[in-house]
């Protein structure tokens, strides 16, 4: 009975946000639709995120290069081959991932700074190449008229679909994350060296992790194309790959779930404050000092340490911060 | 191609260069000592621009404005970033990687939206005293006499921190602090106000190189996410805490990207991310670094 009351108590957090997202826009207008659906997209790029920086302790700056990259995947099919929306996500988690593995070969021989930085390059790098190759992406004009099929072109039908999407995204990260796989990327986390000396390659786990986080980036901003109608090369600036570590940071890097709180109350700070200022930057680089200085480990981790529930536990060791 | 060609764009590309050591010499000295990545450099390296020409324009009649606005703006700038080190960065020092950086990425943010607010989405343009407006002719090619200038605040701000840590007692405890923090720490220095300092030294040069830079051509909003970029590039290319690397990183860039702009203009900047990419892979701590601390 009481490991029945701890399982519900574990998964009481995800299925309130479910149930709550499947209700929401139902009852409130087009325009808070179309924020939710971001919410979605974002969230999912944060956890995809927040597999390196959470669960394997690597601050990654640049995963924006992959989200452009399945963004990019995607519009380019829409628009160059009219292929149907459901294939171009598989796809795009493909290209996103083969473009992980290239770049993530040479990342996780890093650590620490060294491993931001790199990751910051490579970013800039993908940015570069797709801001200048005209023929090709349509440089900094992007690319415009991604449509998504007709029975998707409502808010609402669209956020649905978006949902669907997200919601398998994050039960297949759950899922990774609480596999044997998961446990050593926690292990390699909090101490490299004695995961090394166990028998672990620990680069190799890296590296698949690099991937599997790239894909779900990509998956993400596949998503991003057709809810947007359109894609630019800002999606892959290293600003935007600011956003899933303020994300992640914000809601809590050490629980699963703490990504897509932090996209939920971004998100709507950003659509909230840009109704009435163009000053979002100056907005929520405060909130991040106000964030950074103030709640440490995030709002569930603060939720979390007051012990009022268990929001699906990362790890232990950093949590005791 | 002919000679002048050449050496004019060698020229344009050594300003470049100098102009990216100034910006990266305080980056990388902050980060040296501090262990603090700084992604708000280039946004303080922009407001002493902006800072530059409004003493300008306080003393437009005269010729003597550009030369006296220098100094000051970079003054100002060092007093701003001073502020900034007291009230937020000494909070963060032992906070983590990520944290930091998230600070001065937030930094960043604000400062770039203030320049928005206090100076407005205009360009300023600095007209320059009359004993600049003319190109110099050297070798036959026609150089930008302020490039002159740039260049020479350029190696004397170089051959200044060479001195600086060289020859003097706060420059030796800066080398040291730079190689462990904790035996300095443990001699009895006050290590909270030698990064105080180091910062507002970093600062300082970075106004003096806005003030410099707002004579080239016009300041304009979102200079610094270019500038920001190449000088992490330089400083990683050239090594972290490394004086004699940041220089050398610099003019690579510099010279890269002045004559990569020649031949193949859409890859220019591709260019410096492939070779800063290859630093990393192949030597992390740089051409110049010491592998220290990870």
């Amino acid at each position: 009975m009481e490991k029945k009351n701890n399982l519900f108590k574990k998964h009481m957090l995800p299925l309130v946000l479910f149930v709550i997202a499947l209700i929401l826009p139902l009852v409130v207008p087009e325009f808070w639709v179309h924020v939710f659906n971001e919410i979605l997209i974002l969230g999912l790029f944060a956890a995809a995120f927040n597999l390196i920086f959470g669960y394997m302790g690597q601050l990654s700056f640049g995963q924006a290069a992959y989200y452009g990259i399945g963004a990019y995947t995607t519009g380019l099919l829409m628009v160059k081959l009219q292929w149907p929306l459901f294939l171009c996500l598989p796809f795009s988690m493909i290209t996103a991932g083969i473009g992980a593995l290239i770049l993530g070969y040479f990342c996780v021989k890093l650590r620490g700074i060294y491993f931001a930085i790199l990751t910051m390059a490579f970013g800039q790098l993908v940015f570069f190449i797709i801001f200048q190759w005209y023929s090709f992406t349509g440089g900094d004009n992007g690319l415009q008229g991604i449509n998504p099929p007709l029975w998707l072109f409502k808010a609402n039908a669209y956020y649905y679909f978006s949902l669907t999407v997200v919601t398998i995204g994050m039960v297949l990260l759950y899922f990774i994350t609480e596999s044997p796989f998961g446990y050593t990327l926690k292990a390699i986390r909090d101490n490299t060296e004695r995961t090394e000396f166990i028998g672990i390659n620990v680069q190799r786990y890296m590296l698949i992790n690099f991937v599997i986080s790239g894909m779900f980036c990509g998956l993400a901003g596949a998503l991003w194309g057709p809810f947007n109608r359109s894609v630019a090369p800002d999606l892959c600036s290293w600003q935007h790959s600011g956003h899933p570590v303020f994300m992640a940071v914000m809601g809590g890097p050490y629980h699963f779930l703490g990504p897509m709180i932090g996209s939920v109350i971004f998100t709507f700070l950003n659509a909230f404050v840009t109704g009435f200022t163009e000053y979002w930057p100056l907005v929520s680089g405060v909130v991040m000092i106000l964030v950074v200085l103030l709640m440490p480990g995030g709002l569930l981790g603060i939720i979390k340490s007051k012990g009022y529930f268990s929001p699906g536990n990362v790890g232990d060791v950093k949590n005791e911060r | 191609m002919e000679f002048t060609f050449l050496f004019s764009q060698f020229m344009s590309g050594l300003t470049y260069g100098l102009m990216l050591f100034l910006v990266a010499s305080g980056l990388s000295l902050i980060f040296g000592v501090m262990n603090i990545l700084n992604f708000a450099h280039a946004t303080l390296w922009l407001i002493g621009a902006y800072i530059c020409f409004t003493f300008w324009s306080l003393m437009e009649a005269y010729q003597f404005a550009l030369w006296v606005s220098i100094p000051l703006a970079a003054l100002a700038t060092a007093a701003f970033g001073w502020v900034c080190e007291v009230v937020l960065i000494k909070r963060i020092y032992k906070r983590e990687l990520h944290e930091q950086l998230l600070i001065t990425y937030a930094m960043a943010l604000i400062f770039g939206d203030l320049i928005k607010i206090i100076w407005g989405p205009t360009d300023r343009l600095i007209v320059r005293p009359s004993i600049i407006q003319k190109p110099l002719h050297l070798f036959g090619a026609p150089i930008d006499s302020y490039f002159i200038f740039v260049i020479l605040i350029g190696f004397a701000v170089a051959v200044g921190l060479w001195w600086f840590l060289k020859y003097t007692k706060y420059g030796h405890i800066v080398k040291a602090a730079v190689f462990s923090r904790e035996m300095v720490g443990a001699l009895g220095i006050p290590i909270p106000k030698i990064y105080t300092w180091v910062f507002t030294l970093g600062i300082f040069i970075a106004g003096l190189a806005g003030g410099v830079q707002s004579a080239i051509g016009s300041v304009t909003l979102g200079m610094d996410t270019n500038i920001i970029i190449q000088a992490f590039c330089v400083v990683v290319i050239g090594g972290f805490g490394s004086l004699m690397g940041t220089l050398v990183g610099s003019l690579i860039v510099g010279e890269v990207f002045s004559f990569a702009i020649l031949y193949w203009p859409d890859g220019a900047m591709v260019l410096i991310f492939v070779i800063t990419a290859a630093i990393l892979i192949i030597r992390p701590w740089g051409l110049f670094g010491t592998p220290l601390r990870a």
